[in-house]
């Protein structure tokens, strides 16, 4: 999750690693400022947000070539990172991610990020056409419940 | 944008189903016993704060494993390249380590993670070799601590040297391996 959000932040493996490795030796030193009382996995998605913007603010402070050297689809022109709310929904839908039955994730991850069809998915695994709609409704039930947990959730 | 829409965008992001590198757990759990290391030996450091940093650190640590989702061990800046386990010979029944090293410009970095040693007697050191399958052993460095972290320094490849095993020496001016082999193991390319 902590590396997720990262990676959504910096786009770069690399920085994302670095990021990942900030959070919790920040979480360390701050140690004693945990609230026992309050959930630590909040308190780490925070620093991990911190930790992943700082480094996106450090490397926008790094010379880059003439704009006009720059491809139009370089990923360098995206300015911003993403807002808070989106980091803590991709906290939470990683983390639901990870809840989720192998089976389930597998068909979900074809579904959305290769963009295949239930029928191509099912080609895909050997599967039942049956079988990969009702995974694919059990893994959207659990996943939509996440997202109501986030519109519950404190601004 | 409605909460549909949100999860469909998430869903098909790329960093939402991003995976941690297998060796980063490693890389992470290194750099926070760096941080910690002068935190965990200060005599002022009071109750609360080593009681919850102890939490702490073995919260992280599940934290990584559940970020991570695979194993093993590296250094605090940088990837580990090579990585193996140790096992007790008779001698250190109950001993065992794990070792990361990782490539450097000055040679290779070895950090050796080693617990329940048999205790030294007065005079005795322990030494890490690195052997190749000729048997031709070199040695890395000696260390007295029982349990605990070394960082020690090789300059020959794991690539010709894979196998890693620490001994018990006298201090008798003799160079040469004692022969008291208390762990060993491989280790391996990442």
């Amino acid at each position: 999750m902590v590396y997720a959000v990262a990676h959504r932040v910096l786009g770069s493996h690399d920085l994302a690693e670095e990021a990942t490795q900030q959070t919790f030796v920040r979480a360390w030193q701050a140690a004693d400022r945990i609230d026992v009382d309050r959930d630590p996995a909040a308190w780490l998605a925070t620093i991990s947000k911190r930790s992943a913007i700082d480094i996106y603010r450090r490397e926008a402070r790094r010379p880059k070539r003439a704009l006009a050297d720059v491809a139009a689809d370089d990923p360098a022109l995206v300015t911003l990172p993403p807002d808070p709310a989106t980091l803590d929904a991709v906290w939470h839908v990683r983390g639901a991610i990870n809840e989720l039955p192998d089976a389930e994730a597998t068909i979900v991850r074809l579904q959305h990020l290769d963009g295949l069809t239930h029928q191509e998915i099912a080609e895909r695994l050997g599967l039942a056409l049956g079988t990969v709609k009702s995974r694919s409704h059990r893994a959207h039930q659990r996943l939509a419940a996440v997202l109501g947990h986030l519109r519950e959730a404190p601004a | 944008m409605n909460d549909l829409e949100l999860l469909d965008d998430l869903l098909a992001h790329p960093s939402t189903w991003a995976e941690a590198p297998p060796d980063l757990e490693d890389v992470v759990v290194w750099a926070v016993a760096d941080a910690a290391a002068p935190m965990a030996t200060s005599s002022r450091m009071p109750h609360r704060r080593r009681r919850v940093a102890s939490l702490f650190a073995v919260a992280a640590m599940l934290a990584v494993a559940v970020v991570v989702g695979s194993v093993v061990l590296i250094g605090s800046s940088s990837k580990v390249d090579y990585a193996g386990k140790l096992r007790a010979t008779g001698l250190a029944p109950g001993a065992h380590a794990s070792v990361a090293i990782t490539r450097t410009d000055a040679g290779f970095r070895v950090r050796l993670d080693a617990r329940r040693l048999p205790p030294l007697e007065h005079g005795e050191f322990y030494e890490a070799w690195m052997k190749d399958p000729a048997g031709t052993l070199v040695p890395i460095g000696t260390f007295s601590s029982s349990d605990g972290r070394v960082t020690l320094w090789s300059g020959v490849s794991p690539d010709d040297f894979p196998t890693l095993t620490i001994t018990i020496e006298p201090s008798d001016n003799n160079q040469a391996s004692s022969g008291q082999r208390v762990l060993m193991g491989d280790v391996h390319r990442r």
